[in-house]
């Protein structure tokens, strides 16, 4: 009877209730991780916030037609940062204006509209730099029918360094989390290995190489990870779909539903599972060493 | 008192052809005609002295008829330019009143304009205030900044606009109020320049009233003065005719009667007279015979006679045969020769100096009678009359004279 018995799957052949439970709490967390890493990839941190917020003001010279001035808008939304160009009349001015100051409404009454139109051009979340900002600000100025251009230039880095520094942080508390997972993961798997020394060591008596047990639980584990964080991450795209679409007003933040399907961000979802199937296997790996005999 | 007079002298004339017996009563009577003539001179020198006022009178009320028209002239100017500054005073008044509501309605522009601007700084204050530094739409933000920035610039250029406008207002409103009083002070300066004309045409009126009176007083004066005159001429004719009938009575009563033929005899036309007849004097005719209308004073003088202008001093030559009848001063006329050519021919010499022959001393065609009267012009003139028949006729006609 020289036949080898299979090793792979070993942990959940000899200890299935566990194992049940600790897949369970894995794939919740996989859900959570899934649904952060997401809604990060798609709001960039903070960037979308920041392009929402942001606007580069190109205000017009009072003797603009409309036609030119929104020729004009349409070809500033041809720049490749623009994400969008909107042309606003003189009464669309004064309008915003007095919605800003109320009190000075019945002070103008039926006088002159001094103020002229203007453009207002966005930026697109992944080019809100000052290099890009720059870029259309120089563009806009070179135009005749642009008086004035209004960038933030005192503000601006100010704000972009700020989105910087939120978006690290953002990154950082998901790298957190994933960082638990790993040691969280890493006890666990040294808490199996030490609840089934017992069985491990017969398997040693009867001719069962120790490495080639702790690769295949590693190996093991790390399909376990893979599929858990890939079905996590699917789930929890799939909560932020519906989250989306019952709350409109965070796509301003997060970015529309339509982007769950990029490649983009399946590509980061796939790596994210595979990263995830790695931290599985390295949690196994250090959770059997520590379980070893001899190095409590 | 004419009429008794001529009552009288009738009375005597009666008296003399019913009584003509004795010489000593003739001489009497001759006595009382020479009275009575050179009492009718007197009357005549008077008329004409009268008349000479008359016609001072007359042009000076022309002259002051003419001075009142010129002030009457002047007046209605000075009305029409007073008329004229009335109507630019009215016309600046309405300007003015124009400008002052222009003001005003600038002034209440001008406060309205600087409250809206003081509300909205005070507006865009609070509003910066209570929006700075809001991290949420910066961009928005700037942008209202800038719109305020505009409304406020264009606020302070409508003040500004205002401002201005109401100062060129003012600086009109003021010129418009100086140009006013200009044309007041023009104004009253023209009103009394007006009453200045206004007195001095009521004392003209004034003037001309009182030469009026003194005129019609003269005119009165005149009138009878003229009617005295023909009275003179009347019992002057009458004389004539007595001294004619004297001479020829005196003819009859004298022996054979021969004396007394040759006057009886002589022409009754200057015509014929024998010997002919020549100029008294060489010289220019300066008054005409007859009636002669003075247009300056528009008075009508009747000349009996005519004047000869000549050197002062000049000789006076009978302009025929005859005899002195009269040699002596008539009022108005200076000295008078007349010369009795016979016929009812008289040639009256008058304004004469001196005298170089004397009553009844008979003369020739050419003898020098007298000189004219001296003067300090150098220049004189002789009055020439001459009667036919108690009438007088035109001495051109007859002497060849220089008109």
């Amino acid at each position: 009877m020289s036949e080898r018995p299979s090793l792979w799957w070993i942990d959940w052949r000899l200890s299935r209730g566990p194992l049940v439970q600790e897949t369970i709490g894995r794939f919740l967390f996989f859900c959570l991780l899934g649904f952060a890493l997401l809604s990060l990839l798609l709001s960039g941190g903070v960037s979308r916030i920041l392009a929402d917020r942001y606007a580069i003001t190109a205000m017009l010279r009072s003797e603009v037609p409309s036609s030119e001035a929104e020729g004009l808008a349409r070809k500033a939304a041809a720049l490749p940062p623009v994400r969008s160009a909107t042309y606003r009349d003189p009464e669309a001015a004064w309008e915003e204006f007095l919605r800003a100051y109320p009190g000075l409404g019945p002070v103008r009454g039926a006088g002159e509209n001094p103020l002229p139109g203007y453009i207002e051009i966005r930026i697109r979340p992944d080019r809100l730099t000052g290099a890009d900002v720059d870029l259309v600000v120089s563009s806009l100025r070179s135009v005749p029918l642009i008086e004035h251009v209004l960038a933030g230039e005192v503000w601006l880095p100010r704000l972009l360094r700020a989105g910087r520094l939120a978006s690290r942080a953002c990154w950082g508390i998901f790298g957190a989390f994933l960082a638990c997972f790993f040691l969280v993961g890493r006890l666990q798997e040294r808490a199996r290995a030490v609840a089934l020394a017992g069985d491990f060591s017969f398997l040693a008596e009867r001719g069962v190489p120790s490495g080639r047990l702790a690769f295949f639980r590693a190996a093991g584990a790390a399909v376990s990870g893979f599929l858990l964080a890939a079905a996590g991450t699917a789930a929890g795209g799939g909560a932020l779909f519906l989250f989306l679409r019952m709350f409109p007003f965070l796509e301003g933040v997060v970015g529309p539903p339509s982007d769950l399907l990029l490649p983009r961000t399946v590509a980061a979802a796939a790596l994210f599972s595979c990263g995830a199937a790695l931290l599985s296997a390295a949690a196994s790996v250090l959770g059997w060493r520590a379980a070893r005999p001899g190095r409590k | 008192m004419t009429r008794i007079l001529s009552v009288l002298l009738a009375a005597a004339v009666s008296l003399c052809i019913l009584f003509p017996a004795a010489s000593p009563g003739a001489r009497d009577v001759a006595g009382e005609l020479r009275k009575e003539r050179g009492r009718l001179l007197e009357m005549k020198e008077r008329e004409e002295k009268t008349t000479r006022e008359l016609t001072e009178a007359l042009r000076k009320e022309k002259l002051s008829k003419g001075r009142v028209g010129e002030l009457q002239e002047r007046l209605k100017r000075q009305r029409s330019l007073l008329s004229r500054i009335d109507r630019k005073v009215s016309t600046l008044n309405e300007r003015l009143e124009r400008a002052e509501k222009a003001v005003r309605q600038l002034e209440a522009a001008h406060g309205q304009a600087r409250t809206g601007l003081h509300r909205a700084e005070v507006v865009a204050f609070v509003g910066q205030r209570a929006g700075a530094g809001d991290p949420w739409y910066p961009s928005a933000r700037e942008r209202e900044r800038h719109f305020m920035r505009v409304y406020l610039a264009a606020d302070a250029e409508g003040v500004a606009r205002i401002t201005r406008a109401r100062e060129r207002k003012e600086e009109e409103r003021y010129g418009l109020e100086r140009q006013v009083a200009v044309t007041e002070r023009k104004m009253a300066r023209e009103k009394k320049v007006g009453d200045t004309l206004l007195s001095r045409q009521e004392k003209e009126r004034q003037r001309l009233a009182d030469i009026g009176r003194e005129k019609k007083r003269k005119v009165k004066e005149l009138k009878s003065l003229r009617a005295k005159i023909a009275r003179m001429e009347s019992v002057v004719s009458r004389v004539e005719r007595q001294v004619k009938e004297r001479e020829r009575r005196a003819r009859k009563a004298a022996p054979g009667g021969s004396a007394a033929r040759g006057p009886a005899e002589a022409p009754r036309r200057f015509a014929s007279l024998s010997g002919g007849l020549s100029a008294p004097l060489a010289g220019k005719v300066v008054t005409r015979f007859g009636r002669q209308h003075d247009t300056t004073f528009d008075v009508t003088i009747e000349n009996r006679g005519v004047e000869i202008e000549a050197p002062s001093g000049a000789s006076v030559k009978s302009i025929g045969r005859g005899e002195v009848a009269f040699a002596g001063a008539v009022s108005g006329f200076g000295n008078v020769l007349i010369v009795q050519h016979g016929g009812g021919l008289f040639s009256v010499y008058g304004r004469m100096e001196t005298f170089l022959v004397k009553q009844g001393e008979a003369v020739k065609k050419g003898t020098v009678v007298g000189r004219l009267q001296g003067s300090p012009s150098g220049k004189s003139v002789l009055y020439l009359e001459l009667r036919a028949g108690g009438t007088a006729i035109d001495p051109t006609s007859v002497i060849p004279l220089d008109s």
